[in-house]
């Protein structure tokens, strides 16, 4: 296959099937409730020129880094405290096995409870949903570095501080990356939960703190406008999967080690 | 200069140790009532069959696991843990992953409080004086085995320690970059070279061949518990590189071979079960 047949055959197929879907929708009763692939390009542009998308993706994104921020911040800790101190494992595991099984969303309404539908609820199930990745992650690559390395670093002259800067964190960074990329991948995904959850009125209220996920129910209940719907979708998927490849690029520079 | 008169630089009196065996086992008994002498400047070789206790006994030393009888002194005073006039040379070579060569052969000299330039420039002399030069900049994981254990003694050698401790730095490596690597030990270790500061090594291998051609004294360790069955001198002269085809080393191995024929076949079988 010639490259050109590679890049453009995938392509082909992509516009064949849009175009019979377009044809399909528009000859059945299923308008509105199905989407169109022109009615989808029509809301993208619709929908980035007046500037609804880009801000509600902006607010979005913010809690996702801030409640992403705060998940890593108490849960590198955590885990490289359980990872390294056997007595911490035994007796916290339990506690953090349990509160694991609790869905994030099932905190949505304690979250409004205590901190109202500003924002603050979803920030706190971001940070909720991104915590465990990191330190499960984080426990286990603390674990997992050979005990040899500790006696090198030892028989070298490395005191306790010197173990935990030049050992502990380096041995276990690659592993505190990969649960960084699923932390990423569950904050990312509560963020739109939450939103949906806490829904419409403060879209109404406040519209600059709207979300994505806040745009939805109100694209859903109030416009009732299939096509941005499913363009709203479309953007999660893509800011997923550009958030996971800066996040792999990142790795690849910071641990050169660890590309083989 | 009379080696045995001279006081010991590791002195182990009636050690031994005993283990939890993982899951539940009862208690191992690794070592019973190991005394030994180790001269400063000797090479002393320590081999017998697998689970002798002999790399137990090397981690003794190192300090990375304490007795659980008797004492052993360093230069007259107890080990308390590792320190890095012991320096230690691992089978699995122990590099830091994320430094590079350089990186880790300056690790010592950088826990130890040194400088960065003068660090570096060390790192850089002892790169090149164990055949490392142009790799400076490479990651262990880019390195062959050989090469990855001259960068481990390169490490070791960069802290000058007055001990080395070396826990079977070959047996990872192929059949020629053992032969290789052995004369370059012997080279920088000073052999053939009588000076009053040359290192002590305290090398554990089953290679008896490679015990006899390196050390000048073997110490044969019986298994289950790990006792001391044999120390033997090797009276070979001095430098031993050339000496590898020589039939005196073929009739020595063969000798010691018959010391420790009955205790590898016991350990051969017990595996089997």
């Amino acid at each position: 296959m010639s490259p050109a047949m590679r890049i453009g055959l995938p392509f082909a197929v992509v516009a064949i099937v849009l175009v019979a879907w377009e044809i399909a929708v528009r000859a059945s009763h299923t308008q509105g409730l199905v989407p169109l692939p022109s009615g989808v390009v029509h809301s993208a542009l619709a929908l980035t020129e007046d500037g609804t998308l880009f801000s509600a993706l902006g607010s979005s994104l913010e809690r996702v880094v801030i409640g992403f921020a705060i998940a890593a911040a108490i849960g590198i800790p955590i885990g490289l405290a359980i990872g390294t101190v056997p007595v911490l494992d035994r007796t916290l595991r339990p506690v953090l096995d349990g509160l694991r099984g609790v869905a994030p969303i099932a905190w949505i309404p304690m979250a409004i409870l205590w901190l109202g539908v500003r924002g603050d609820a979803a920030l706190f199930v971001v940070a909720y949903a991104a915590v465990f990745p990191f330190i499960l992650n984080t426990s286990e690559a603390a674990r997992r570095i050979p005990r040899s390395l500790f006696h090198a670093a030892e028989s070298l002259g490395a005191g306790r501080l010197l173990l935990i800067r030049s050992v502990v964190l380096p041995g276990a960074l690659p592993f505190v990356f990969t649960g960084a990329r699923i932390a990423m991948a569950f904050a990312w995904g509560s963020i739109i939960a939450a939103e949906l959850a806490i829904g419409i009125k403060v879209q109404t209220a406040r519209r600059a703190v709207a979300g994505i996920g806040q745009l939805m129910v109100d694209t859903l209940y109030v416009r009732r406008d299939v096509d941005a719907l499913v363009l709203y979708m479309i953007v999660i998927g893509i800011v997923s999967f550009l958030i996971d490849s800066g996040l792999r690029r990142a790795q690849a520079r910071l641990m050169p080690w660890t590309q083989r | 200069m009379d080696a045995a008169m001279s006081k010991p630089i590791i002195r182990l009196d009636a050690v031994s140790k005993t283990f939890q065996a993982p899951r539940g086992g009862g208690m191992v008994e690794a070592l019973r009532e190991i005394s030994l002498d180790v001269r400063p400047g000797e090479f002393l070789s320590i081999i017998g069959p697998s689970g002798c206790g002999k790399s137990t006994l090397l981690s003794l030393v190192a300090g990375f696991l304490s007795p659980s009888a008797g004492e052993i002194l360093f230069e007259g005073k107890p080990i308390t843990g590792p320190a890095p006039e012991r320096g230690v040379m691992f089978q699995d070579y122990a590099l830091f992953p994320w430094r590079t060569v350089i990186g880790n052969i300056e690790f010592g000299p950088f826990a130890r409080g040194v400088g960065r330039r003068a660090r570096r420039d060390k790192a850089g002399e002892l790169a090149e004086l164990v055949g490392l030069k142009g790799f400076e900049d490479r990651y262990p994981h880019e390195l062959s085995g050989g090469m990855r254990q001259r960068c481990a003694l390169a490490r070791l050698l960069a802290n000058e320690p007055k001990v080395w401790l070396m826990d079977e730095p070959l047996a990872a490596v192929d059949l020629q970059t053992r032969i290789i690597l052995q004369d370059e030990l012997l080279r920088l270790w000073g052999d053939g070279v009588e000076s009053a500061d040359r290192p002590t090594v305290v090398f554990v291998t089953h290679g008896i061949d490679e015990a006899v051609l390196l050390a000048d004294r073997v110490v044969v360790l019986a298994r289950r518990p790990g006792r001391i069955k044999a120390v033997i001198d090797i009276d070979l002269p001095r430098p031993r590189a050339p000496l590898r085809s020589v039939p005196e080393v073929a009739r020595i191995v063969d000798q010691l071979w018959s010391v420790i024929r009955d205790e590898a076949a016991m350990a051969i079988a017990e595996e089997g079960n």
